[in-house]
């Protein structure tokens, strides 16, 4: 039973340069995922990768030239392709609720705090605001943010980066949604603050059983919060699995490269970021695997485009070189 | 942000002042003639001569000119043979009349232009407005006076000739605030009152027009950079209905969009001048542009100095506007 | 649409057709840059060949001729001196450009070189430039420019000059944020690093790309100075009639046309406003095409 089915997405940014000439990125290239009730997708991938974009393609807020072209998406049974602005609106921040980067500058500059949690609930529940203000405070206090009716008459510009994040995540909460899109929730955050939103980010789903698609570069993150991985290179998801087995058996060149460098680099006391290398034209990907520029295992079978195969239990990998990559992991 | 203003308009006031103590000096001709005009007496020329120190180092000059100015002798006008001060003190609420109609006019057609432009982004409203937009942009102001004057009074016969503030055969009012309109209502004198408000509307026209031009493109540029926003995008992701979204960008838009329209009050009095030269309004504009032709120079110092208090003024009533409007101005 | 053939090699483009696709693309994306420039380039032409198409002699007084409106004979009609409007306004042209022209190389002659200098050196230097610029902002360009012509006389010179300085601000502005962006970029720090001395690295690596800041400016700017000298001439203070100037011509025509005789001031106007339209749209859509950030809002 999954609550979201995203299947074969494909998002292009289409446009035409100065020459009249039609410009094609291809940022999704058939991206394709689940996340079932409940459960915590940590959203891996380098800047560029596409992951904020799936997130925005998922509840249709691409703005032009960005377009869904291809695929579906399955949310509690919904067609939401199939669902006007109005339609999609309504699961905006009730169904589905995003907790996004910068937090400070999200937040309506003019309006109080408080307000703009009444906003949301009243938005989508039939309520007085007697009702929503008393929740708005209730979800200020769930996040830890003391003294939470005076907090209400803050303005944003008067948090800091870490209480601008609690509110967000008040608000994601405001309307008990079926899941929560986080995107780089915690970058530009203080590092101890960082790890104060994630655990208050995971102990909240899960004592409301909310799902949450956390979307990092930071594999870090993704090893202390999340229940399963997926793995984006180039507007494809790579690999995607149960994150112990990922992290303790990766199969796709892409992700052994990263995985095999954490250890070190969180050993050095460098962050697990994902990083490094070319990357790829979105606008001239080559045909078959796009990882074919930077893995070590390419061979000419390549040029097509790669299968999914079965790693191990609930563990995928999308390439046709596995068990040249198995082979090389076990010497 | 005030408190830099007032600290910066300092420098600037001496700067501005000693521009205009130049502006004669400019050319390499005698200011004495010029200031005395083609009609003085030997004797005054000479009386200037001293008065001014204009046979001293320029230092001195400076000094004796700032000193001058600052106990409110600006010089003396040799057309109208009063102080420059007199002449100038009596016009301003002529000219503010035009003024404030004018652009109050421009903004209530232009903001909501402009804010539509942007809502409707890249579709036909918004490349006709901005056609039009820079249409405003490109015709001259004094055309424009003519231009309306030709097609309203002659062709149309809707409005009376621009020849002032009031019909040449109507009595004006006894002044209480200078603008005969508000003068003749205050009086009771409805047909004084009446015949202002017909003079006043091409004027006014022609001002709204100018000013709209600006109005409708920064407006517009606000609002899209409003709808780009983070925040914007972040209320569309928390499922707040469209209304509710376009209000948000509205507020937020109120701020910057009046800080801009005082701004176009300041810049706007030169073509204010020239609306008043067509239409022979008789505020400091026509004063002003009267005496550059004429060579009336002490007047056109005066004129000068005014438009550049003038635009001071209006920024540092923006900025005191802007924070009392402002939650985040005190933490700045 | 058709077009979405993904992947599909696109067909190599003769030369005239890839001239065509460069107009198209330029005109989808700004139309108004297309028909401004077209406007430009029409009043291009007639200036240059302005000989060969006027019909009459421009100042050439023709006593029995006096205001008489459109004809045949004479397409815009005739002035108080009798002469013909139509050649006057087509000779007018040759002063637009003549204005525009040299107004716009003196302000970024004097502009660019003082922002390129402003803009590398920082600190207090650029400070006090910077207030000097933003001093002429609180003032309405066009009374500095009135006032400072009729104190010095309405000499071309003078006008031009006094123009140009007025608009000189703008580009060291303009100048002036492209560097301080370029500056703090990698590209200028490897510059240093390699030792280049601070002459070359203004002229080879800075000034390329700040003058393309500086271009989009330009009509507008270019714009203004028609403007400005049309406002002059119209309030008698620079060019004067007979001369066929089109602020002179309207000048002529503002009594005339209050009462009716139309033509005289009208048709030199409409050909001013094209003008400065022309100029104003094309440099509109330069700026969008050139700073992205001025298009849409934003992907």
């Amino acid at each position: 039973m999954t609550l979201l089915h995203v299947e074969n997405l494909h998002t292009h940014f289409i446009s035409r340069d100065l020459d009249n000439e039609i410009q094609i990125a291809r940022a999704l290239n058939g991206v394709s995922f689940d996340i079932a009730p409940g459960e915590v997708l940590g959203l891996v991938g380098e800047t560029g990768a596409g992951k904020s974009l799936t997130a925005y393609s998922v509840i249709g807020l691409l703005k032009p030239p960005a377009r869904v072209v291809e695929g579906s998406i399955t949310f509690d049974g919904s067609d939401l392709r199939g669902l006007d602005e109005e339609g999609l609106s309504k699961l905006r921040g009730s169904e589905i609720a995003m907790v996004v980067q910068n937090p400070r500058s999200s937040l309506d500059p003019l309006t109080r705090v408080g307000e703009q949690l009444i906003r949301v609930h009243m938005a989508h529940r039939r309520t007085t605001e007697e009702a929503a203000r008393k929740r708005a405070i209730d979800m200020l206090a769930a996040v830890g943010i003391p003294a939470p009716e005076q907090r209400m008459r803050a303005w944003p510009h008067e948090l800091s980066g870490g209480m601008a994040q609690r509110v967000l995540i008040a608000m994601a909460l405001m309307n008990e949604p079926k899941m929560i899109i986080a995107d780089e929730p915690t970058t530009g955050l203080d590092v101890t603050v960082q790890a104060q939103i994630l655990d208050l980010l995971r102990e909240l789903v899960e004592s409301r059983n909310v799902a949450a698609m956390i979307i990092t570069h930071d594999l870090g993150i993704v090893a202390h919060y999340c229940d399963r991985m997926a793995v984006m290179f180039a507007g494809r998801i790579v690999e995607t699995g149960p994150v112990m087995d990922v992290f303790a058996k990766p199969a796709h060149p892409y992700t052994r490269t990263l995985i095999a460098s954490t250890p070190e680099r969180l050993r050095e006391g460098k962050r697990a970021i994902l990083g490094g290398g070319a990357p790829p034209n979105l606008f001239d990907l080559p045909p078959g695997c796009h990882y074919v520029e930077r893995c070590e295992f390419a061979d000419a079978g390549c040029r097509q485009t790669p299968p999914w195969e079965t790693v191990g239990g609930g563990h995928y990998a999308m390439c046709a070189r596995l068990a040249a990559v198995r082979e090389a992991a076990n010497e | 942000m005030l408190m830099r203003r007032l600290v910066l308009a300092v420098p600037l006031l001496v700067g501005i002042l000693f521009f205009t103590f130049m502006l004669v000096r400019i050319g390499g001709q005698d200011p004495v003639g010029l200031l005395a005009g083609p009609t003085a007496t030997a004797e005054e020329v000479e009386m200037i001569r001293s008065d001014l120190g204009l046979d001293q180092p320029l230092f001195t000059q400076f000094a004796i000119y700032l000193g001058n100015v600052l106990q409110g002798d600006i010089g003396r006008s040799w057309i109208s043979n009063r102080s420059v001060l007199t002449d100038i003190a009596e016009r301003i609420p002529i000219t503010l009349e035009l003024l404030l109609w004018g652009v109050a006019l421009g903004a209530i057609i232009g903001v909501p232009v402009g804010l539509r432009a942007a809502f409707k982004h890249d579709r036909l409203f918004d490349h006709i407005s901005r056609s039009v937009s820079l249409l405003g942009f490109s015709i001259p102001t004094y055309f424009l006076g003519l231009l309306l004057l030709f097609v309203f009074f002659f062709l149309l016969g809707w409005a009376p000739p621009g020849l002032g503030r009031i019909s040449l055969l109507i009595t004006p009012p006894p002044t209480v605030t200078g603008s005969y309109l508000i003068d003749g209502l205050l009086a009771g004198d409805f047909e004084a009152a009446g015949s202002a408000l017909s003079q006043l509307i091409l004027p006014v026209v022609a001002v709204a027009i100018i000013s709209a031009a600006p109005i409708v493109k920064q407006t517009r540029a606000i609002a899209l950079e409003m709808i780009g926003s983070d925040f914007v995008r972040f209320a569309r992701a928390s499922g707040l209905p469209a209304e509710r979204v376009r209000h948000i960008v509205l507020k937020n838009s109120g701020t910057p969009v009046t800080t801009f329209i005082g701004t176009e009050l300041a810049g706007l009095v030169g073509s204010v001048s020239l609306i008043e030269y067509v239409f022979a309004w008789g505020g400091v504009g026509q004063y002003g542009l009267n005496a550059i032709i004429r060579g009336d120079f002490a007047a056109v110092q005066g004129y000068v100095m005014f438009l550049a208090l003038f635009s001071l003024v209006v920024f540092i009533i923006v900025d005191v506007l802007v924070m009392i409007l402002e939650p985040r101005a005190g933490a700045e | 649409m058709a077009e979405l053939t993904a992947g599909a090699a696109p067909r190599p483009k003769s030369r005239a057709a890839k001239v065509w696709g460069r107009i198209r693309g330029v005109s989808r994306r700004s139309p108004t840059s297309v028909i401004g420039f077209g406007i430009i380039l029409l009043f291009g032409i007639l200036a240059v060949l302005t000989p060969w198409l006027m019909p009459y002699n421009p100042v050439e007084a023709n006593p029995d001729l006096i205001l008489k409106g459109p004809s045949a004979a004479n397409w815009f009609g005739t002035d108080s001196n009798g002469m013909d409007v139509f050649s006057r306004v087509i000779y007018g042209s040759r002063f637009a450009f003549g204005i525009a022209i040299p107004v716009v190389i003196v302000a970024l002659v004097i502009g660019v070189p003082v922002g390129l200098y402003a803009g590398y050196k920082g600190g207090n230097i650029d400070e006090a430039i910077m207030r000097v610029v933003d001093a002429f902002r609180v003032f309405p360009s066009i009374i500095l420019a009135l006032a400072v012509v009729a104190a010095a006389g309405p000499s071309l010179l003078n006008i031009v000059l006094v123009i140009g300085i007025l608009d000189a601000p703008i580009f060291v502005r303009v100048v002036r944020a492209e560097v301080l962006a370029l500056r703090s970029s990698n590209f200028v720090e490897a510059g240093v690093i390699v030792g280049n001395p601070t002459r070359r690295i203004l002229f080879v690596h800075l000034l390329p790309n700040a003058i393309s800041g500086a271009m989009a400016q330009t009509a507008v700017r270019a714009a203004w100075a028609v403007r400005i000298s049309a406002t002059l001439a119209f309030l008698g203070i620079g060019i004067q009639p007979p001369t066929p100037e089109w602020g002179a011509m309207i000048r002529q025509g503002a009594e005339s046309m209050v009462n009716g005789q139309w033509w005289v001031g009208i048709f030199p106007g409409v050909a001013l406003i094209l003008m400065v339209l022309g100029l104003n749209m094309f440099g509109d859509g330069m700026q969008d095409l050139l700073d992205p950030k001025r298009r849409s809002a934003g992907k």
